[in-house]
């Protein structure tokens, strides 16, 4: 395995034997050690289930590590205080599948909340936040190209346009590192493509660092600097994405799937209703 | 074989097939009906009801009704003054409830919990607020507090606590959790999160809980009057009792088309407040399509102009103008309410005084009338339940539209409930009473044709859902009118019933326990007359008994839901 692109001399992140355990018994990541210089563009695989969410929420603490250590920007992520946590968070963007807006609130107030890491105090609707806050925040909406729907209630939208203004939100935050949980799963090939161009367009104008996880395989290849492959918790893959063939991928996807077959143990919870069913 | 093929297919279409229940499960639930039944047949006995003093009840309502026409209206002064501040009461004390049932909603959410003491203490306190009805605790607290709505209004705001406090603690755990993790994902503090993304999820749930409560809260108002907690019950007592008939349904009237006023306001507010814009059917008149365009037009020059405060769609100035009327009232209900506010103060300590001298409670002195009076209730509770559902079945029918075909027997039926349900059980009661003298007969008719019509609006509405294909099905046989009622309406129609009976009986029962106050029977009398001759260790044992009664039909309740399930 052959490991190209990390170690740099100030790496923006560093797992060394990373395991988590969730209370349910399950492990779902399982001695991850891996580090990411800043600037890097990297692309997690895997099916799901695989541990690639996990992994992301490792860092920005919305998970702790059963074992290991995770250090973010410096930050030993793990053991961080409350107030660290918050700096720590303020600075990743995270970007979700389920967009994780709130629907009854307008755009622009979804795109504001971005901000509330730079703020003090609690704020409820647009007129709380400063001017130059909602300028600002206009701003970001135009770039995605959603200013017209500033005043429009999130869940008025479509799903490509939900995904652009948590993008909006996420820029808001001017974070240094920018995760992105497959954030076009949840929608069709057209906006899908369309959503992934403008999250990276803004992601290297501004500078970010990104891991984001991808199912489609020739996106992940078409711009990745680096193609990180999981399969139940473990890096099995980890490689330059230059040189990288399409099949190489594949394997990733394949050799699990293959062995889930014959197992016959779903390990994706995703996957588990529908066996369920059928056997009902 | 074909069974086995079905049944699969059944379920996948999501189709629940009812589950065969548990052997002793089916037990205890034939168990539960007998006992019901035998409860039934006990109280009609115990309360010695029979046919004929039902009919007689009849005639003497008639000869009521001919002495209170015409209504005299000549003390309008005093019943508008009255009517006003029973306004005042409940919204002061459906506000106070509110404040107090936002935190304790937060606390009590599962989702929002600070830690698990603090959530046992929050759902006990929503549970037990419910258990002591509004009118035994704002007759209580007349003792320290003295005559005047300060003791009905703070009655009205804890006992509320107990529903409102449930619904906002199931609005705020019935919000999706997406929208949170990703904004504490950009930094954002707990507070900051929680307005951020619980806050506008719950807010209009709040509302519609907080406007729906305002509407029994003034029902329960328009009643506190006859314990002396202010508001018009007072006025229609005094005429009542000095047999002034004609002013009393002059006073009543008054109560009838307030408590209906505000509730056509609130029930529109609350449709526009809770109603998704992406759902409502919008009805397309020149008016709403004018507004629609305005709409539009605000919001393109609000983006164009990049406005940086939201436009004033229709939406948002309706919503604005309903907050500012809100506030605007409520600090004249504040401003012109009987409280004296500043020697109300010092009444803590009193209140805390006064709730000590009813410990030890004393279970000796009225001993057997006590007893008298447990059963009395209960007895009420049942056959007023059992009666109002029987009557509500053949009320319910006539006032389903896709039943009956005869229009005018739908109108007049849907007509005649609308105006029994728009006066507050108590004062149909209380004028029951005037019509046939003290006892738990009339008190007994009352709550039966409380139950009667709401469970035969219940009906006629359900009835109006059941789906069509069923019947088509059976009409297709050839079957006539009453035969496909029976075969295919009433089986889709009957699993309501028993959590509907049970529902009721509750509701009754906590009623049974008040009527006494006004003369219609059960253990309310004793609560009065202890209060009046202040035996203080009588009225703590009153309470603790009205509270078990309605705290054990609540557990029976949750207990045979379960098992229905």
């Amino acid at each position: 395995m052959t490991t190209v692109l990390s170690g740099g001399a100030d790496p923006l992140i560093s797992l060394t034997g990373v395991s988590k355990r969730f209370p349910n018994g399950t492990l779902a990541l399982d001695n991850v050690s891996m580090t990411v210089p800043k600037g890097q563009l990297l692309s997690l695989i895997g099916l799901s289930g695989s541990g690639k969410s996990t992994l992301m929420r490792h860092l920005n603490g919305l998970h702790k590590p059963t074992a290991g250590t995770v250090k973010v920007f410096g930050v030993e992520v793990s053991s961080a205080s409350s107030k660290q946590l918050r700096d720590v968070r303020r600075n990743v963007g995270f970007v979700f599948q389920q967009f994780g807006l709130v629907g009854r609130a307008t755009c622009l107030e979804n795109v504001l909340s971005g901000a509330l890491g730079r703020l003090r105090g609690p704020r409820y609707g647009v007129w709380s936040y400063p001017r130059t806050l909602r300028r600002e925040a206009f701003d970001h909406l135009e770039r995605v190209g959603l200013a017209p729907q500033a005043y429009q209630r999130a869940d008025t939208l479509s799903g490509g346009q939900m995904q652009r203004v948590a993008i909006a939100r996420t820029i808001m935050q001017q974070p240094q590192l920018l995760l992105a949980d497959e954030p076009v799963a949840s929608l069709d090939p057209e906006s899908s493509a369309q959503v992934l161009e403008l999250l990276l367009k803004v992601a290297t104008e501004d500078k970010m660092t990104v891991i984001v996880t991808l199912h489609q395989v020739e996106l992940a290849l078409g711009w990745a600097h680096r193609i990180v492959g999981l399969r139940d918790g473990r890096v099995v893959l980890d490689q330059d994405a230059r040189g990288l063939s399409q099949t190489d991928v594949m394997e990733v996807y394949r050799r699990v799937d293959r062995e889930s077959e014959l197992l016959a143990t779903p390990s994706t919870p995703a996957a588990a209703p529908i066996t369920e069913r059928q056997r009902a | 074989m074909t069974a086995a093929h079905v049944e699969p297919l059944a379920r996948a279409a999501g189709n629940k097939l009812p589950r065969a229940p548990r052997k002793w499960q089916s037990k205890a639930l034939l168990a539960v009906f007998v006992a019901y039944v035998v409860g039934v047949v006990w109280s009609w006995m115990y309360i010695d009801m029979t046919l004929l003093t039902l009919f007689g009840g009849f005639t003497e309502l008639w000869n009521l009704v001919v002495d209170m026409v015409p209504p005299n209206f000549d003390n309008m002064r005093v019943v508008l003054k009255a009517t006003v501040e029973t306004i005042w009461m409940a919204l002061i004390g459906t506000t106070a409830c509110v404040v107090l049932s936002i935190p304790l909603a937060f606390m009590a959410a599962r989702n929002t919990t600070p830690n698990p003491v603090v959530f046992a203490v929050a759902r006990a306190i929503i549970t037990l607020t419910r258990a002591l009805p509004t009118l035994v605790l704002a007759a209580v607290l007349t003792l320290p507090l003295g005559i005047g709505p300060l003791p009905g209004l703070l009655a009205l705001a804890i006992h509320s606590i107990g529903m409102v406090g449930k619904l906002f603690t199931e609005a705020v755990e019935n919000t999706e959790a997406m929208s949170r993790e990703a904004v504490t994902s950009t930094g954002a503090g707990k507070w900051q999160t929680v307005l951020a993304t619980l806050v506008p999820q719950v807010t209009p749930s709040f509302i519609g809980t907080a406007l729906y409560r305002l509407d029994i809260n003034l029902r329960e108002s328009a009643v506190l009057g006859f314990v002396g907690a202010g508001g018009v019950g007072f006025v229609v007592q005094q005429h009542l009792r000095s047999l002034d008939y004609q002013r009393a349904i002059a006073a009543v009237g008054v109560i009838f088309v307030v408590i209906t006023l505000i509730e056509v306001v609130s029930t529109r507010l609350r449709a526009s407040i809770i109603g998704d814009h992406l759902s409502s059917p919008t009805k397309k008149t020149p008016r709403t399509m004018a507004r629609e365009r305005r709409d539009h037009r605000l919001l393109v020059d609000a983006v164009t102009t990049r406005r940086l405060t939201p436009p004033w769609t229709y939406e948002r100035l309706v919503r604005s103008s309903a907050g500012i009327i809100y506030l605007v009232l409520i600090v004249v209900a504040f401003a012109t309410i009987d409280i004296p506010y500043l020697s109300a103060l010092g009444l803590g300590d009193e209140v805390i005084d006064s709730f000590g001298r009813l410990f030890p409670p004393d279970f000796t002195t009225a001993g057997p009338e006590l007893w008298q009076g447990i059963r009395e209730t209960v007895a009420i509770g049942f056959i007023a339940t059992t009666l109002g559902l029987v009557i509500s079945v053949p009320l319910g029918i006539l006032s389903a539209r896709n039943i009956v075909v005869n229009r005018f027997v739908y109108g007049t039926t849907r007509l005649f409930m609308l105006a029994l349900r728009g006066l507050p059980e108590l004062i149909v009661a209380v004028l029951f009473v005037a019509a046939m003298g003290l006892g738990p007969v009339p008190g007994t008719l009352a709550l039966t044709v409380g139950t009667a019509t709401f469970v035969a609006k219940l009906i006629g509405d359900a009835l109006e859902e059941v789906s069509p294909e069923p019947r088509e099905a059976v009409f297709a046989t050839g079957a006539s009118r009453a035969q496909e009622f029976v075969t295919s309406v009433i089986p889709q129609a009957l699993p309501n019933l028993v959590s509907q009976t049970l529902y009721m009986l509750d509701v009754n029962l906590r009623s049974s326990t008040v009527l006494g106050i006004i003369g219609g029977g059960g253990i309310g009398f004793l609560l009065l007359s202890a209060l009046r001759v202040l035996q203080e260790p009588t009225v703590g044992a009153i309470v603790i008994v009205i509270f078990v009664i309605v705290y054990s039909i609540e557990l029976i309740g949750t207990f045979v839901r379960w098992l229905v399930e």
